[in-house]
Formats: C-alpha cells, structure tokens, sequence
C-alpha cells in the first residue's frame, strides 16, 4: 500500500494457462496487514485460480506471490503457514470438530498440552466450543463452515485465503456468518483475501474490493468507489444493477459535463477533466439512484424527464419500476418501499443528481436501457 | 417405501434362493451320509467327513493353504493395485480412458488361455526361468510351477484388475478439497497421504479385499491348471471329491465348510465396515 507499510501479501504480475486458455493474466495485488480484500468476479474469471496459487495448489506460469516481503512462489504448500478455506468446507469426516481444528497445530508439533487450550478456545470464538467430540456430519452447514474457519485460523495463518466460503450456505445462514466472519477478522486483526461472485458480500465485508474479469483485473478500490466510480462498464454493471445509455460529451465546464445522448436527450454529470468534448461515453445511472416524483413539477429542472410507468413490482425495502422515456428507452428505478406506489400507466418525472451520472469512456453507439449483454 | 424396497429387491432375491440357498441346504443332509465305495451314498447317520476335516492333516493342511493363499493374493493385489487406482483416480491424463482399459484387459481374455500363459512363463525351461538364469539373479531354474508360487502369481495376476477397479472409485470418491486443505493446513504429501487420503479410502479398500479373498479361495480354473493334480486347494479338493472320487457326502461336508468360512469373512467385514463407517 503506502510506501512505509510492508504488504502481508503481494501477487506481481501472476499469469496461468490451462492448455491454451488464460485463466488468470497478469494480475498483481497487495494487501495490507489486517486489511480484507474481497477477489470479486464472474464465475470462471480466474479470481479462484488466483487463490489457489497464492496457497501453492496450482503453480503460476508466471509472476510472484510475496508473503511479508518474502518471495514464496516455489515454496511448497505445506510450508507457507497460510489458511485456506473452502466453499465445500473440506473438513476431514474421519475426524471430530476437535481433530479437525486441531490438525494443522499437531502438523506443526505443537505439544497435546499446549495445543488443547489453544483450539478449544478458538472453536469458542466460532462458537462450536461444546461440540468439540462431534463429527463434522452431524454438524449443519454453517457449524461446518465455523470449523473450517477455526481449522484454518487456529495456526495463526499470516493470510487467511477464503475461496467462496459463503456460498453453499442458505440466505439468512449467509447474511449470520458474514457478520460473524467481519467480527472475527476485525478481533484478530488477520489479513484476509476472500474470494466471491456475490457483489453485495464484497461490498458489506471488504476494505478494498478487486473486481476481476476474464482473468484480468478491472479495478480495484475501496467499496464505496468501486460501487460510485467504477472504471469500466463491466465493473459498473456488475456491482449492482444501472441504466446504461450512449451519448457524446457535448460541454465540459467546472460544474460540470453535458451529455448529448444518441435519443436526442442530454444529462448533466459531475465535473472530471479527462474527457474531451466530442468524446463517446456511455452514461450508467444506478436504479436507486433514480428518484420518481409524481407528474405536475418544473420538468425543465437538469436531469429531470417525463415518464410513464411501464411495470411496477414491490420487493419488500424498494419498489421495482420500469419507466418509458419520451424517446421510447426504458430507464430501471428502485424507490424505497415505504413510498406510495405508482401504477402502471401513470404519468411521473424521473430525476437524478449529476454526481450520481457514472461516466465510462467508449461505450458502443447503439447503446441504450437496458443495457446491451456484452460490457465491451 | 418398505413395499417398494421388497419389490426392487425380489428379482435378486428369487435368484438368490433358487441358485444358492436350495443348493446349499440340499448339501446338508447328503454331508452326514455315509459314503461306501463301489456301493455309493447309503442311508444312515454319520459326522465323520466333518471330523476328518477338523482333524486330518492331510485336510487341514489344504484348508490352511487356501486361506494362506487368500490371504497372499490380496496382500499382493492391494499393494499392486493402490498405486495404480490412485494415479487412475487422480490423474488427468487423456490417456486416463486408455490406462483403465489397460487394467481390464485381462479380465477380457479367456481364463484357460490366460492360465497356459503363464503355464508357459513359469515352466521349469519357461521365459521367466531363462530370463532370471540370463540376468545370473539364480543358478538353476526355480520350480514356480505346482506350488504356491505359482497360484500366488497366476490367481495375483488375474484378481488385481477387481482389486484395481474398486479402489478407484473409492479413491475417486475422494474430495480433493480435503486432500488439499490438509496440505495448506501443514502436511507434507506423504502426511496428508497417511493422515487423510488413506483412512478415507479404507472401505474400498475393506470391499476390495473381501472380493478378492473371496475370488481367491474359492477359484478352481486357476489352481488346477498352475498347481497341477496334486498341489490342491479347497475348491479342487471339492471337485474331485465329487467328479473324480463320487464320494458326494465327502465333498459336500467341504463345500459347505467353505461356503460357511466365506460367510463368516462377509459378515465380520460387514461389522468392521460399520464401525469405520460410523466415524467416516
């Protein structure tokens, strides 16, 4: 991070091939000690393959994974002192909670004196501590997933690598252990790296997220910015749900920058200095960035159009809309779900404001709401 | 879903009552006639063909013989195939399809043929003989042929591909996330190996070596062509006491011990599975 800081991981420019497909192509990282970096991405964008050559499983092609300044890529598996959880949990069946959580301090030769006090007081913290003398089947889900947690921070691991390990949980279990998961990574301060497809994980755990694509990193960056300001219109779309429209930067001024759009309507954007006027962008509106307001007001006002309501669902904290502009496009708005509803058919104004305007450069000229499918 | 369960299983079930229980049972009584040379089976009551059994050394030896020799060949096939099942389990190899037909492929040759194979390797001036004389690793030729060397290696070679094909699917059935977290977690190869790969496999490798016992002690083909008419097992005992001698209730009596024997092995395995089950 900072120059002073020493990272407690680094990947430089890690690039592997399986056959002749890129899994993962030059990809560099740091995290900071104690930070929490979520690998975000499709499935299939590499953001595993990464994990598993940080954890010495797969050998990269090319690059480096530095360990607290330590150049670990040749060091084999079992001496790397990292921690590694998995969406399958991995616990071994033949052994109880107590052997599971146990086994990586035996590897170690941590004397039965020493090491007892030591795991029965981390499957305390995972809240498991009565359940020491069970096998892991006769655990649920989420009890499993605890242990393997416990399994892998018992041996105070320098990085803890967490492969997706939320996903084979039910919803509200989800929602339980990502809570539990913060709490223990903010009391023992363990730098974690923490694999996942689901945005809004990343988005509620992380302290920077990396957003990975086609085995390429698309940006990386605190939560708030990833989501605000993402960099390229597949970060845009695929932290959360936007309008995404086609236009050309028409003026720039220091409050900010207009936006002819192809329909023939213009949006007004917050001020930024790297773009040129006459340049094609792709403008990104966030649903819930949208504001709906019944028919009647100064429709005049920035970034204010009429609408019709073209289809209204409630989803329980917001009401989905899609509303029709003049132009025909369609625009997706979330409103909160204590407003009052607006039917189908009726006439409302949609307004936003110009630093909610997400601004990509490029952008294919056909664009339009919703967005096309592919991002490039 | 009891119903069900009795209905799925009743084809099996009639077979099994058919060609194996009626069979069996209908030894009982001809075991406990007595046998009179020239005359045949008589009428009356008699143990003797089970004392002779339990005392003769002449018996005993050959029932000792036979377990020694199930016992070997699935040693022999264990340590053989493990290997083999798991590089097949865990290889990713395109080769992979082509190395399992590899391990079958003795299983697809006729047993007689495959047996004078090694009736031809084996021989006292066989290619085994002349090879290990050219290579000076002995004097003169070794007799591999009408004794137990030469079950251990005809019954080894012909049983391994069970032994093989059980193994990896239970190998297969291995989640490689556990072998790897084992790793990470501290444990060289050879420890995540021993710790974990090794007690998971254990019930393949329990099924594996009942089948193979089971084969073994109970072949015929195999030890009556390599062990010739005097090196006998249980079960050439038994054929000739019933083709060559007619002496039913003789064989009868020995059929049904190794029937009891095969038995008493499946349900102490069953038992033993279920206690390593009840922790895997």
């Amino acid at each position: 991070m900072s120059a002073g800081a020493e990272p407690s991981l680094a990947v430089r420019r890690l690039r592997k091939t399986f056959g002749h497909v890129v899994a993962v192509d030059d990809v560099s990282l740091e995290a900071a000690p104690g930070e929490f970096l979520s690998l975000l991405g499709p499935s299939g964008c590499g953001k595993s393959t990464v994990l598993r050559m940080v954890a010495g499983l797969l050998e990269p092609d090319r690059g480096e994974v530095v360990l607290a300044g330590e150049d670990i890529t040749r060091v084999a598996v079992h001496r790397r002192n990292l921690g590694l959880v998995f969406q399958s949990y991995a616990l071994f069946p033949h052994m109880t909670v107590f052997d599971n959580a146990a086994f990586g301090l035996r590897r170690r030769r941590v004397a039965e004196a020493l090491l007892r006090p030591r795991v029965e007081r981390m499957l305390d913290l995972v809240r498991l501590g009565p359940l020491g003398a069970r096998y892991p089947r006769e655990l649920s889900g989420g009890q499993q997933q605890r242990v393997a947690l416990a399994r892998a921070l018992v041996t105070e691991p320098r990085v803890l690598l967490l492969d997706e390990p939320l996903s084979n949980l039910d919803a509200l279990l989800r929602d339980e252990m990502r809570v539990e998961l913060k709490r223990l990574q903010q009391r023992l301060g363990t730098t974690m790296i923490f694999v996942t497809h689901d945005q809004a994980e990343a988005l509620i755990l992380s302290d920077r997220v990396l957003v990975m694509e086609a085995g390429r990193v698309e940006q990386v960056g605190r939560p708030e910015d990833v989501y605000r300001r993402p960099a390229t219109a597949f970060v845009a779309r695929f932290l959360g749900r936007a309008n995404f429209l086609a236009g050309v930067v028409a003026q720039r001024g220091a409050d900010g920058i207009v936006v002819a759009l192809d329909g023939g309507l213009s949006v007004v954007a917050g001020a930024r200095d790297d773009l040129a006027a006459g340049q094609r962008v792709q403008v990104a509106i966030r649903q819930e960035s949208i504001r709906l307001v019944p028919a009647g007001g100064d429709a005049a006002r920035v970034n204010r159009f009429p609408v019709t309501v073209a289809f209204h669902a409630f989803a329980g904290p917001a009401h989905h809309y899609v509303v029709q502009l003049v132009d025909g496009r369609e625009l997706e708005v979330a409103s909160p779900g204590a407003d009052t509803p607006l039917q189908r058919g009726t006439a409302a104004l949609v307004e936003w404001a110009p630093e909610d305007v997400i601004l990509l450069p490029g952008g294919s000229p056909a664009g339009g709401a919703p967005a096309p499918e592919d991002p490039r | 879903m009891r119903g069900r369960g009795g209905l799925l299983l009743a084809p099996s079930l009639v077979l099994l009552v058919l060609a194996f229980a009626i069979p069996v049972g209908m030894l009982v009584p001809t075991s406990f006639r007595p046998y009179v040379p020239l005359v045949g089976i008589t009428s009356g009551f008699t143990a003797r063909y089970y004392t002779k059994l339990v005392t003769d050394s002449y018996y005993l030896e050959i029932i000792g013989r036979t377990l020694g020799l199930g016992l070997t060949v699935t040693a022999l096939t264990l340590v053989i195939g493990y290997p083999v099942a798991f590089f097949l389990a865990r290889t990713r190899s395109r080769w992979r399809g082509w190395l399992t037909i590899l391990v079958v492929f003795p299983l697809l040759l006729n047993l007689v043929v495959r047996t004078f194979g090694w009736i031809a390797l084996l021989a006292q001036n066989g290619l085994v003989n002349q090879a290990m004389i050219a290579l000076g690793l002995v004097h003169g030729p070794v007799v591999l042929l009408f004794n137990f060397a030469g079950l251990l290696i005809g019954l080894t070679h012909i049983f391994l591909p069970f032994m093989v094909l059980v193994l990896v699917g239970a190998i297969q059935n291995i989640p490689r996330d556990v072998e790897d977290a084992a790793r990470v977690l501290g444990a060289s190869w050879a420890s995540a190996f021993a710790r974990v790969t090794l007690p998971l496999s254990l019930p393949g490798v329990l099924s594996g070596s009942i089948l193979v016992f089971v084969l073994t002690i109970s072949a015929l083909v195999t030890p009556r062509l390599l062990g010739g008419p005097t090196y006998q097992v249980m079960s050439t005992l038994i054929y000739d006491e019933f083709l060559q001698r007619l002496n039913w209730p003789a064989g009868s009596a020995q059929a049904l011990l190794l029937t009891v024997m095969v038995l008493v092995l499946v349900f102490l395995s069953g038992l033993l599975a279920r206690r390593t089950g009840a922790r895997a």
